[in-house]
């Protein structure tokens, strides 16, 4: 059992295919969590009637358990109700046919949703009340004011928040292994058990984490810059 | 897909999953002191700039805060015996819990450092030279002055930190610990019964995440008593304007924005 530096190397090239795999979880739990959470986040401020407990009843819940029992749940529980319903309606959909990917979109969705939900509100939140009278005043309505002016500063204002959350999910991605999906970290518990060099094989994922989190910070710092121009002071 | 629905079951789980709770609680108190001793010494040479160790503790907090847990549960326990064993120390009898501890102690402390750095750093200047011209020492006023001003930031990133910390600890069951995601997963395939004993299991994180959070919030309260709402030193930040106190919790990232 000795060390083996250029067995990084190799770890790290057949790790390299199971990269898109995690970057669909993450990129689907992203933006199927963003559509929740803008959901989420305006039904809890507008105090929308019987719809703002059960949001806030959500948002409590995922955000006091673990990811990996959103996932279990939904991968044990999901079926359940499909073949349920199915055998009910006599539909022909039976829920084997979902890939086993699919639980973890799903269930990293609602993951990602209730984060994202926090995201959107502390953001909204930021936002100068007068921006929303002032859209008003010019004759907007409050759909029109809401995407057209305190959608954007919103968002200038939870990037960091966002850049956090995706960085969560991509490392919260690793939890699907749980369900046989291989992701990077399958992948390397793949390469580590076959060739018997556990060390190596992690050490390359996680450099493969950790490059990709620089990416995601890098890319969040760049996208700041742009997007908070109408925000600088002085004359340049 | 096992055995078909039966409510009774999440009753008969709940107390059979509270016997392994002292062993999720165990993890998450150790890991806790060990994360906050950890994140002092690395919170150190990055506050006093001490050059070679600054640089260090700066790739430590890097890594620690940019790869999964779950990937450096594997690195520690699968990886760590590897490195000892070649100057031959061999750990092949410790414990897998020590792993875990250390794990999650070297991960948490990482962010603790930075919630430790960014909240003495947050502290204005001027109190510190105001403190000297009222002719305090520097312990002096470091402990009346800054202490009190950098808890009112650390103390609700702490909170954070301490329930990310919880909920990361259900990924102890890969290396084989008994904690309570374990124990669920067992009772699972025992009964067949496993969306039973998920419910129960999540329920069950839920109420201690719920509970932490009220006594962190009662501490809070307690130890910014002497803070007055919108004196001129809860003014440090605009909240409103430039979002720069925003800004600096969501670089700290508390919450972990929900993955491990």
């Amino acid at each position: 059992m000795k060390l083996d530096p250029s067995f990084i190397w190799t770890a790290f090239v057949q790790i390299l295919s199971a990269i898109p795999t995690t970057l669909y979880i993450t990129l689907v739990s992203v933006s199927a969590g963003f559509i929740i959470g803008i959901a989420v986040a305006l039904i809890r401020i507008y105090k929308v009637p019987f719809l703002h407990p059960l949001a806030t009843g959500y948002v409590t819940f995922i955000r006091g358990t673990p990811m990996l029992t959103h996932l279990l749940l939904i991968y044990f529980g999901l079926p359940m109700i499909i073949d349920g319903l199915a055998a009910h309606f006599g539909w022909g959909f039976r829920s084997v046919s979902i890939p086993m990917i699919g639980f973890a979109y799903i269930a990293f969705s609602i993951t990602a949703g209730a984060y994202m939900s926090e995201v959107v509100r502390s953001g909204l939140l930021a936002v100068d009340r007068g921006q929303m009278e002032a859209a008003h005043s010019v004759g907007m309505t409050t759909a029109q004011s809401l995407r057209r002016i305190v959608f954007p500063q919103a968002l200038a204002a939870g990037l960091p928040n966002l850049s956090n959350s995706v960085i969560g999910m991509l490392h919260g991605s690793t939890l699907a292994f749980t369900v046989s999906v291989v992701d990077i970290n399958a992948q390397a518990q793949i390469v580590a058990s076959t060739n018997w060099k556990f060390f190596e094989a992690y050490l390359a994922a996680a450099l493969i984490f950790w490059g990709l989190t620089f990416l995601i910070e890098r890319a969040t710092g760049l996208i700041e810059k742009r997007i908070n121009l109408y925000n600088r002071g002085g004359v340049l | 897909m096992g055995a078909p629905f039966d409510i009774s079951y999440i009753f008969s789980f709940l107390p059979k999953l509270l016997t392994t709770l002292g062993t999720t609680l165990l993890i998450v108190g150790f890991s806790l002191l060990a994360g906050i001793l950890v994140g002092f010494l690395v919170a150190l040479p990055r506050l006093y700039k001490v050059p070679v160790l600054k640089n260090l503790a700066g790739i430590y907090i890097s890594f620690f805060r940019g790869t999964p847990i779950l990937i450096q549960l594997f690195l520690f326990y699968y990886g760590l015996p590897e490195i000892l064993k070649l100057v031959h120390v061999d750990v092949t009898r410790t414990p897998v819990l020590f792993f875990v501890i250390l794990t999650y102690g070297l991960h948490t402390g990482a962010f603790m450092s930075e919630m430790i750095r960014a909240s003495v750093t947050a502290v204005d200047r001027g109190q510190v030279e105001a403190a000297y011209a009222a002719g305090m020492t520097s312990v002096q006023a470091f402990s009346r002055i800054v202490l009190p001003q950098a808890l009112g930031i650390a103390v609700p990133v702490f909170s954070n930190l301490v329930i990310a910390l919880l909920k990361d600890t259900s990924l102890a069951f890969t290396l084989g610990v008994m904690e309570m995601t374990g124990k669920a997963q067992t009772l699972g395939s025992v009964s067949q019964h496993f969306i039973e004993t998920y419910i129960a299991l999540a329920l069950i994180y839920l109420v201690i995440s719920f509970t932490l959070e009220k006594l962190l919030l009662a501490a809070e309260r307690r130890l910014l008593r002497h803070e007055v709402p919108n004196s001129p030193a809860r003014k440090t930040f605009s909240l409103h304007r430039n979002g720069s106190y925003r800004r600096m919790i969501a670089q700290l990232g508390p919450g972990k924005g929900g993955g491990g």
